[in-house]
């Protein structure tokens, strides 16, 4: 009796599960999943090899700079007065590690083109924004007009947009485009610290965080407009 | 082509060598196939594939000759890591590069009611049950299951008809019996 209740059970469980293959018709797309693959694994590579030569050149600096008799002096003076920034950028590097959907956006202070402190953590209650992008990159330019819509609709509905910037050239870079392109949203200059905490892979990124800042939604590539308009909507309705 | 498009070219060449993309080419529509059936959404389950192989890229110590089953026990875990995800009430998984935005009344409508009751179960039961019953219901034998999930041959049966009453438990908990 027991090995037929066992074996009842056995073939229902078969049948639920058989019950979901994919339609026969369908044939996955291998040409376009291995283009994707060889984009995705190419853009990995690149990105490492921009930390490994960023931290390289950062070292030799550092170095340089301490072999110079009077600077450490200097520097000991300057760190006193950047104690608070400091802490700041230890709480984001804690928080990188384990960075995915669901989990607290990491913390960080930037100032914004006048001179403004933006703090993230000064924005729970709202929804925010945050896009990682440079002057030069040709899909955060196409996506840019999208979050200028965001900006525009949704800024008296508590949608708060904060752009990245990550271009060296600084605000005489970075100044100058915002006029052009009429970026009137946040806009902050990266550090290597919150690059690093956020996983910066390739831009663009956003990251979608939810008015308890955990992180919603995040991603790689020119955002879907239509789907992330949705998606700020369900953030804002909640 | 810009800069970035330049590096990015010129990187591609070296991303994956010949034998991998073998292995890719071999493996990859039946991976897909094997997530499909776990999350339902064919595209979706395209992208999650691609996933599937760049892990495996990050791990030259797994494209041996077990990569076949190595790819399975990705390919499930992967689709249960989506399951659960859609189950904190993320309806949007991704924001980035897919046609067509939300779906429609109608895509929703035409959503197998029933493949999704057996999916939230799925979700439900303890990953470790549902990889079990998952990658045997693919075909794979008892020893492969063993080799696949670390664990003892000698206790594949008793473990899967376990997995299997727990399954069945937890279905009649949220849908009632059939």
């Amino acid at each position: 009796m027991e090995n037929n209740r066992q074996a009842d059970v056995e073939n229902w469980v078969s049948d639920q599960l058989a019950g979901l293959d994919p339609d026969e018709d369908w044939r996955p797309n291998v040409a376009q999943g291995l283009a994707r693959f060889r984009g995705r694994s190419a853009k990995r590579n690149m990105g490492a090899r921009w930390w490994v030569w960023a931290a390289a050149v950062a070292v030799a600096s550092c170095l340089s700079i301490l072999a110079i008799p009077g600077t450490r002096d200097l520097l000991g003076r300057l760190g006193e007065g950047s104690a608070s920034r400091i802490v700041n950028i230890g709480q984001v590097w804690a928080a990188s590690s384990t960075l995915r959907e669901g989990k607290l956006a990491p913390d960080f202070s930037l100032k914004d083109a006048d001179g403004k402190e933006i703090h993230l953590a000064a924005y729970k209650g709202k929804v925010v924004l945050l896009n990682f992008w440079a002057t030069w990159c040709d899909g955060c330019k196409v996506e840019i007009p999208y979050l200028i819509d965001f900006d525009q609709k949704y800024r008296s509905k508590g949608l708060v947009v904060i752009g990245v910037s990550t271009d060296n050239g600084g605000w005489a870079t970075v100044k100058p485009f915002l006029s052009q392109k009429g970026i009137h949203y946040r806009v902050v200059l990266g550090t290597d610290a919150i690059e690093k905490a956020y996983g910066l892979s390739a831009m663009p990124m956003t990251f979608l965080i939810d008015s308890k800042g955990r992180i919603d939604a995040m991603s790689v590539g020119i955002i879907n407009k239509s789907a992330s308009e949705a998606e700020i909507l369900r953030l804002l309705g909640k | 082509m810009s800069m970035e498009g330049e590096a990015l070219a010129a990187m591609a060449a070296e991303a994956a060598s010949p034998d991998f993309e073998r292995i890719f080419r071999r493996h990859f529509e039946r991976v897909a196939r094997v997530l499909a059936r776990v999350i339902g959404d064919p595209t979706r389950a395209e992208e999650l594939a691609v996933e599937v192989f760049l892990k495996l890229w990050r791990a030259p110590q797994a494209q041996g000759e077990r990569v076949g089953g190595w790819l399975y026990r990705a390919a499930v875990r992967k689709g249960l890591d989506e399951l659960r995800r859609r189950t904190r009430r993320h309806r949007y998984g991704y924001m980035s590069g897919r046609d067509g935005g939300p779906p429609t009344p109608e895509e929703i409508h035409a959503t197998n009611e029933q493949q999704e009751k057996v999916r939230r179960v799925l979700a439900a039961i303890p990953r470790r049950e549902a990889e079990l019953l998952l990658l045997h219901s693919h075909g794979l034998t008892y020893e492969e299951l063993a080799t696949a999930l670390d664990l003892n041959p000698v206790s594949v049966g008793t473990l899967l008809s376990r997995a299997r009453l727990t399954f069945r438990k937890e279905y009649v908990k949220r849908h009632g019996e059939q």
